[in-house]
């Protein structure tokens, strides 16, 4: 990658005027490189500091496990056991999506680093999509780990036919995740030091609206609204449906089919909004200098 | 009309008022400079807590996250056990309720630590001030448990008021309600300086590790479902967790009709090793003083030894990022 950006780079001895216009090969090639750049202290920092393996798997698994215990404390039938599994699964991405997405931009002001993006010659959504690549890796293991052992601790036995759709599903539901993390990372930016306060906010009542530990269906019209407005909500139902095929599956929320085209639409409309957003924030960020502005 | 020689009313060589070094200065005023330090620590905890936003968005923020936590809990049992299930709810509801002091009393410290750390980057000066460092953190988690008791208050009403959970005041016992509410904050304030401990030696990332800490005690401290449940050496665990003890008692005090209990009950280990179906009142006090008073021991030496290594590394003002 670095070889084939000197190669397209505007060499030192071109005019001012000749280095400002830049083609598209080497547009393409910049942001290509910022997006590697923005994951690689993701992916790399995951065998740095080995102290998540503690605290990012064995602890998210433990409290998986209390949900399991709950089931078996009332003696509900297996599938339940199944249905925390992954809801515990699934969580590791939600938790990534507004702790490392949504939140990140407002470290980065605070941190110092927000005025240096806007700078640099590259497009602001190649940082929002190199964190949220490393951010998917960095979760994916640890959602892949909680889900094997607890499968295998706790006997979850998975019913699925149609592999491609849950796979499909799955891709979408992440896509349309960190498209709402891409989205919300405008919105906290603007909103500051309330961020951090909101993304506190935004896990237990977030679980409990997307029906993170039983069928979202129970949950009457809050739980048609989530799968209408939160992409964790609807794609946990979709899996779950596709997941367990064989279970006696509350009825009340839509086919799978239908849900993958909720999060296509999803996925599609978080990615323009966060588009529209970064424009729009740094507008108001440059008028208003706020750029630079730290811990408010 | 006398006249005062003028080197009794001007300062002696050396001595403050002149300009010298004081050495009581260095001394401090004990005890004295120690609340100071604690009650500025606290007031300061309190406003980064709550002058973010304005008092209705600040209470609905508090109290959001365990009335959700209680929700979750309350529907999966509704899901399952349909309406026969009114004691388990009120066990439920009580336990998650509580479980909002656990997780502010354990974020508050690790938080307070990171936040000076790595977002305003003001560990070290605090740390090289002259108030203790120990005390200012534990007067930053103070400001936290505040919070977190307001959403434990909000819930329990919640429960009682929507839910059916049967808190009658005239029957609660208040002299062990008061007794095992001190111990249990004490301890829950010791396992939150333990995870400052940690946040010491970590990176940025640690903001979710006391959730984290705290979602893998839910597990085995009978918050949510009696310990029975779990397999006999997990039980044993719970049994030495305070907050388990801590949970039962207050518990205890506050519904002594309810006969669901997390600590004893049919097929638990308690049961096997006493032969009793659950521990008694002042059995659950002894055991919360015991394990509390172990923990906050471990929790005290744990602090120290982080404190040197952090001093030792050059950690306290490194700061992280990915």
């Amino acid at each position: 990658m670095a070889a084939w950006t000197r190669r397209v780079a505007v060499g030192p001895a071109d005019s001012p005027a000749a280095s400002a216009t830049w083609s598209r090969r080497q547009v393409l090639a910049t942001d290509l490189r910022t997006i590697v750049g923005r994951a690689y202290p993701r992916v790399r920092g995951m065998v740095r500091e080995r102290s998540w393996l503690f605290f990012e798997i064995l602890l998210p698994f433990l409290a998986t496990s209390t949900f399991v215990f709950v089931y078996r404390a009332l003696r509900a039938p297996p599938e339940y056991v199944g249905f925390v599994v992954l809801g515990g699964a699934m969580t590791a991405f939600w938790l990534n999506v507004i702790w490392m997405m949504a939140s990140q931009l407002w470290w980065e002001k605070s941190q110092g680093n927000l005025e240096l993006y806007f700078a640099a010659p590259m497009n602001i959504m190649s940082v929002l999509i190199g964190m949220a690549i490393g951010g998917l890796i960095l979760s994916s293991s640890r959602a892949f780990v909680v889900l094997v052992i607890a499968t295998e601790i706790y006997g979850v036995s998975f019913a699925v036919d149609q592999w491609l759709l849950l796979a499909l599903v799955f891709g979408l539901t992440l896509a349309a995740l960190y498209g709402l993390g891409m989205a919300l990372a405008s919105l906290f930016l603007m909103w500051g030091r309330e961020a951090f306060h909101l993304t506190q906010l935004l896990q237990e009542p977030i679980y409990f609206v997307s029906g993170l530990n039983f069928p979202v269906g129970r949950l009457g019209f809050i739980g048609a609204l989530a799968i209408a407005l939160l992409p964790l909500a609807v794609g946990l139902d979709a899996m779950r449906q596709l997941a367990f095929a064989g279970s006696d599956y509350p009825k009340g929320t839509p086919p799978p089919v239908i849900e993958a085209l909720i999060l296509v639409a999803m996925t599609v409309i978080s990615l323009l909004l966060a588009r529209w957003m970064l424009r729009t924030l740094e507008r108001l960020a440059r008028r208003e200098g706020r750029l630079s502005v730290r811990w408010q | 009309m006398t006249t005062r020689s003028p080197a009794l009313d001007e300062p002696t060589f050396g001595t403050p008022a002149w300009g010298g070094f004081d050495p009581a200065r260095t001394r401090g005023r004990g005890v004295a400079d120690l609340m100071r330090a604690f009650s500025t620590a606290t007031r300061l905890g309190w406003q980064m807590e709550a002058n973010w936003t304005d008092p209705v968005l600040f209470f609905i923020y508090s109290v959001a996250k365990p009335i959700s936590s209680a929700l979750i809990f309350v529907v999966m049992i509704d899901v399952i056990g349909g309406g026969s299930t009114r004691e388990l709810r009120s066990f439920v509801v009580v336990g998650t309720a509580l479980w909002s002091f656990v997780l502010s009393g354990i974020a508050g410290l690790a938080w307070s630590v990171l936040d000076d750390r790595e977002r305003y980057r003001m560990l070290k000066y605090v740390y090289v001030s002259p108030s203790s460092f120990l005390v200012v953190l534990l007067g930053r988690g103070v400001a936290r448990v505040a919070v977190g008791a307001m959403g434990a208050l909000i819930t329990l009403a919640v429960g009682v008021v929507a839910l059916g959970v049967p808190i009658d005041v005239g029957h609660i016992d208040w002299p062990m309600l008061v007794a095992v509410m001190v111990a249990g904050l004490v301890t829950i304030v010791a396992v939150g300086m333990l995870l400052a401990a940690i946040c010491l030696q970590t990176r940025q990332e640690s903001w979710s590790y006391p959730e984290a800490a705290a979602g893998a005690l839910f597990l085995v401290s009978g918050a949510v479902f009696p310990l029975a449940v779990l397999p006999a050496a997990v039980q044993v665990i719970g049994y030495l967790s305070p907050l388990s003890w801590w949970i039962e008692g207050v518990r205890r005090a506050i519904m002594p009709e309810v006969g669901v209990g997390a600590i004893g009950g049919p097929g638990s280990l308690f049961t096997e090793l006493t032969g009793r179906a659950t521990p008694s009142s002042p059995e659950i006090l002894l055991a919360l003083l015991a394990t509390g008073a172990l923990v906050t021991l471990g929790a005290i030496v744990g602090f120290r030894l982080s404190d040197h290594r952090a001093r030792d590394r050059g950690l306290l003002d490194q700061t992280t990022g990915s």
